[in-house]
């Protein structure tokens, strides 16, 4: 092997081709067999008709890429992500960052602080959903109760039914659990902002808010891309706390795309459609991540 | 931080009343910052304290919030009841899985730091299978699976989740990789060493506390999944969130148990998460964030 | 220990039982399974059932009894209900043989009987002797559960059966029975019609015995409520489609008026009951805090405080032991909701020994053990069960529970059953929610109409017309 180094010239750049592609090699096996076969298989049963009635594996062209156009409740459950997902990520992002604020200047015990703060974000899905149904239980829970101490008399809010508390638990329940990953990744971020330039402008007299505007910012802008970027695709996969608290409902009020495709995909067997759904989302995705990533790569 | 203090002191005048002041912030934030971590906590404190209560406690109404005794009964009902295997199915699972995906992810990381091996693109494509939502991907590997006869085989969820973690892992080592200075490798290789044994004592011992950090997420990951578990298991490997889930019946839920369960599933978490504070941040920021 | 201690006890008592009782040379089905089972020893069966209390059956007593007798091992293999169909079928679409027996709910065996999922029966019931003692099967649940299109597919296992439980202290109580009459009109009983139920309910929230207490409480979550919405339906008049055009009809005024009915009925209900489910329900109920509630049979046994207490300790002791009425609800004619057959996997590598096993399970001596069982859920569902002597002496009052379990068991309804049952189910489920949630019900109802009509399109008028004329062919799919 030292052969090979000492030698130098043709010998050694063939070794070094050889040895960096054996490096990736069983990775990039492991994710052809498991990542690209699954993609390939949607691509096709997404063209057949199967179903729980059909077993058609002959091809059907567009057929199951056309009902995607005719399926309202299959828009109304995107509009209920891409709305979610802006409510939500902004109130993270205050909330994170207020926290982060709190948080900047030393505090003893940070580092305990910070342990603390970032289980909802660690702990596990099923346990976050079966934690937030005991919470809003309307009878079992602590939620109206401490609800019903405030007001002074009890609080019967049906969180799970109620038109307008459906969508009001499910945020509380998911910004619970997202607002510590901003908080830590902010509060990180502005750890790492330039602390003179701060003290420069507050010797010029700037107002604080014009600091935060004029220097912080543009300093956390590039994590800030990366964390909502982070945040987005999570939330367009928003699945566990909907399916726990309401699956969906009431009627198909908090229907979100995974929950739907969830309902058609596994308790309904429409394994064509729900293929033609996986195919358009996975393209999608991919093609925001790709161009997402080549930025902050190019950025490097 | 203390070594820099004195330094700017001096620039900024304290009116006479400042330390008060200062103190009262203290107090004032401290308030804030232990509410705040009372208020994020007390749902995990709530899930948690139905392993100690009574079934008269769990349906107490107006709730209780605090169990009369502390009772293990629901513990040892787990352990009686054999369903603790759950915890090791997903121990072994997501620690074996764990430790594939660190050796093969970083050898390919440090591929991809060191010689560029495909470029941007083949990076970019290997973060990317990362995004898809596993709802979608589940079925179409539940068939292969069944094809080559590994459902609910130890070896067929360990090379899933093997699989689910290797982009995190490469993006993750490549970062860490590229931190550290070319010169050592350099060195080795001139010395005579051979490129794997330079790989293992020089580059491994580098990105230690890199490989402990990705390696815990990866576990957490894993640790964590629900679906794949669920559609990929029928008794021998049912994890523990699928053991939760069989909590929950149509004419039963065992509250008391569903908070074992998660007690027992949230304490490696916590654990793991408590001694890589330092390198919390960058781990669930796929490394945006250098901590 | 305790637990073990208690089979044995049971077991050996109905074996002797038994040997005293059989005449010599006659064998029972069970005796011949197992016989036929023996040539099988050494294989293993992987069977699925329902996870939680339901699976106690077959991990503490049938299988290892199983074993014991033949030298086949039982594996089970526990599915939460909400993934039992998904299962099934998708380990049939992959042929992977991974099931032997299948524990199936019987609205589900049309769709897993066309999708090739199950095994006929038939031959091998004639083969093994058992058709005489299928006919020990209640009606209801013998001519509706078992066969699809004229082939047997699943061995009806399981009484499901959602009748009333009363308090009959409080309803025989002279005070409450004069204040009740001189309100209402009429004598204090158990309901013959939604609105004398409404009218009980309303008049025990007003005249509440204690605090928190409330005239009723029904189960009423998503993916049991359909259930409830198919009985009352139907006992009002209505009909689930235009038999003839297939177009849905569920949002008919009767349709409507159910939603409405109950809405107005949560009224008399402890606030938030319309998110309620079984547990919820089972727990005031215990607690003894409602007047009248809906369920499957077990809480009878639990109420009468029959059971494992270990094992049951996932609700509180009950409070109204002794104080227990039994009734069909308003109509008289229960919705038979859910249910379990055991069906033999077509994909399975040892149908016969699986065969024997649920033949064994199913035979009349088997199951009237397991129907018994302090721990397990399955209900009776035989002739024999509801008159078995040691049975209706197992509480005081365990004579009219299972006198009003068969009565359910002939004038049951059964669930609707036709192709894709479950899109339909699912589509309705959300039109009563969205309506508890606030909607309009008619509107709600249009809607689910709406998506009915759509979900037939797709399985094809025809296909569907000719399942949906198949099912109302079956004695109790509409009252009689």
């Amino acid at each position: 092997m030292s052969v090979a180094v000492a030698s130098g010239g043709g010998f050694g750049r063939w070794a070094d081709r050889r040895f960096k592609y054996l490096l990736i090699l069983p990775a990039v096996l492991i994710l052809l067999l498991v990542g690209v076969f699954p993609f390939i298989n949607i691509l096709i049963v997404s063209f057949q008709d199967i179903s729980l009635i059909f077993e058609d594996r002959s091809f059907h062209g567009l057929l199951n890429y056309k009902r995607l156009f005719t399926e309202a409740r299959l828009w109304q459950a995107i509009l209920h992500t891409v709305i979610f997902t802006l409510v939500a990520l902004p109130l993270e992002l205050v909330f994170g960052l207020l926290m982060a604020l709190l948080f900047l200047e030393p505090i003893r015990g940070r580092q305990v602080f910070l342990a603390l703060l970032i289980i909802p974000t660690v702990i596990s899905p099923i346990v976050a959903g079966a934690t937030w149904r005991l919470m809003f239980d309307n009878q079992f829970g602590p939620i109206n109760q401490i609800l019903g101490w405030a007001a002074g008399e009890p609080v019967p809010i049906i969180w799970i039914v109620q038109k307008g508390f459906v969508w009001p638990a499910i945020l509380i329940a998911e910004i619970w659990q997202w607002t510590p990953f901003m908080f830590l990744l902010l509060l990180a971020a502005l750890s790492n902002v330039d602390k003179s330039q701060v003290e420069a402008a507050q010797i010029d007299g700037a107002s604080n808010l014009r600091i935060f505007f004029r220097i912080v910012l543009p300093a956390i802008k590039p994590v800030l891309a990366i964390v909502l970027l982070i945040r987005a695709l999570d939330l367009f996969r928003l699945f566990d706390v909907v399916w726990a608290l309401t699956q969906g409902g009431p009627g198909t009020r908090t229907e979100t795309l995974s929950t739907y495709a969830y309902v058609q995909g596994f308790q309904q067997f429409e394994t064509s459609y729900t293929s033609a759904i996986a195919f358009v989302v996975v393209v999608l995705l991919s093609i925001v991540v790709v161009l997402a990533l080549r930025r902050v790569e190019i950025a490097r | 931080m203390t070594a820099v203090a004195p330094a700017t002191v001096p620039v900024y005048t304290a009116p006479p009343w400042y330390r008060r002041a200062k103190t009262w912030q203290m107090v004032a934030r401290y308030a804030v910052a232990v509410g705040l971590t009372i208020i994020f906590l007390f749902p995990v404190y709530w899930i948690f304290i139905m392993a100690f209560k009574t079934p008269e406690e769990v349906f107490a109404s107006p709730p209780i919030w605090a169990p009369s005794s502390l009772q293990l009964n629901s513990f040892r009902k787990l352990f009686q009841d054999g369903e603790v295997i759950s915890v090791w199915n997903s121990l072994v699972t997501a620690g074996v899985s764990t430790l594939v995906a660190m050796f093969f992810g970083t050898i390919c990381a440090y591929s991809l730091a060191r010689f560029r091996t495909g470029g941007n693109n083949l990076a970019i494509w290997i973060i990317s299978q990362r995004m898809i939502p596993p709802i979608v991907i589940v079925f179409p590997i539940f068939m292969l699976y069944a094809a080559l006869g590994l459902i609910d085989s130890f070896f067929g969820l360990i090379v899933l989740y093997t699989a689910f973690n290797l982009p995190y892992v490469i993006w993750m080592m490549r970062g860490y990789i590229e931190d550290i200075p070319l010169e050592l490798e350099q060195s080795a290789l001139v010395d005579g060493w051979s490129r794997w044994q330079m790989l293992w004592r020089v580059v491994f011992p580098m990105v230690k506390g890199g490989l402990f950090a990705t390696a815990v997420f990866a576990f957490i990951f894993a640790w964590n999944d629900f679906i794949f578990a669920l559609v990929l298991t029928r008794t021998e490997v049912t994890t523990f969130p699928v053991k939760v889930t069989s909590f929950f019946g149509q004419q039963q839920t065992f509250w008391a148990k569903i908070g074992a369960m998660s007690i027992l599933g949230t304490l490696p978490i916590f654990f793991a998460v408590a001694a890589l504070q330092r390198f919390i941040v960058r781990g669930i920021s796929l490394g945006a964030v250098k901590g | 220990m305790k637990k073990t201690a208690l089979f044995t006890a049971l077991g050996s008592a109905t074996a002797l039982l038994l040997a005293a009782s059989a005449p010599a040379g006659a064998q029972s089905a069970a005796d011949r399974a197992v016989e036929a089972a023996k040539q099988f020893a050494g294989t293993t069966l992987n069977i699925t059932w329902e996870a939680g209390l339901q699976a106690n059956d077959p991990l503490n007593f049938s299988g290892p009894r199983w074993e014991e007798l033949t030298g086949i091992k039982i594996n089970v293999v526990e599915v939460p209900i909400n993934e039992l169909f998904t299962k099934t079928l998708a380990e049939h679409r992959a042929s992977t043989g991974a099931f032997d027996l299948l524990n199936v709910v019987p609205a589900w065996i049309p769709d897993l009987a066309e999708a090739g999922a199950l095994e006929p029966l038939d031959d091998f019931i004639d083969k093994h002797g058992y058709r005489e003692e299928l006919a020990d099967i209640a009606p209801v649940y013998r001519d509706n559960q078992m066969a699809y299109r004229g082939t047997i597919y699943g061995l009806p296992d399981d009484g499901d059966v959602l009748i009333m439980y009363y308090r009959k202290d409080l309803f025989g109580d002279a005070a409450h029975q004069a204040a009740f009459k001189g309100q209402f009109g009429y004598d204090l009983a158990p309901p013959d019609t939604w609105a004398q139920f409404k009218d009980i309910t309303q008049y025990f929230t007003e005249n509440r015995p204690h605090d928190g207490f409330y005239g009723s409480a029904m189960i009423r979550s998503p993916g049991l409520i359909h259930y409830y919405f198919e009985e009352r339906f139907r006992v009002e008049g209505g009909e689930f489609f235009d038999a003839e055009t297939m177009k849905a009809t569920i949002n008919s005024d009767i349709g409507v008026g159910v939603v409405e009915g109950w809405i107005a009925e949560h009224e008399f209900m402890p606030p938030g009951a319309e998110a309620w489910g079984p547990i919820e329900v089972l727990n005031a109920w215990l607690a003894g805090d409602l007047a009248i509630m809906g369920w499957w049979p077990p809480p009878g046994r639990w109420s009468a405080g029959y059971g494992d207490f270990e094992i049951l300790s996932f609700v509180p002791e009950s409070k109204v032991a002794g104080k227990v009425g039994y009734a069909l609800p308003p109509g008289g004619a229960p919705q038979l909701a859910a249910g379990f057959s055991l069906a033999v996997s077509s994909d399975s590598k040892n149908k016969e020994a699986a065969y024997l096993f649920a033949q064994w399970l199913n035979s009349r001596e088997v199951s009237l053990e397991r129907v018994q069982l302090p721990f397990a859920l399955r209900d009776p569902f035989r002739t024999s069960h509801f008159e078995s002597p040691e049975y209706q002496n197992l509480w005081p009052d365990a004579k009219d529970y299972l006198a009003t379990l068969q009565a359910g068991a002939e004038t049951g309804l059964l669930d609707l059953s036709i192709r894709n049952t479950f899109a339909y189910e699912e589509s309705l489920t959300r039109a009563i929610t969205a309506a508890f949630g606030g909607d309009d019900a008619k509107e709600a109802l249009d809607r689910a109409a709406e998506e009915w009509d759509r979900i037939t399109d797709r399985v094809g008028v025809e296909e569907q017309k000719r399942a949906y004329g198949d099912w109302i062919a079956k004695p109790n799919a509409y009252p009689n």
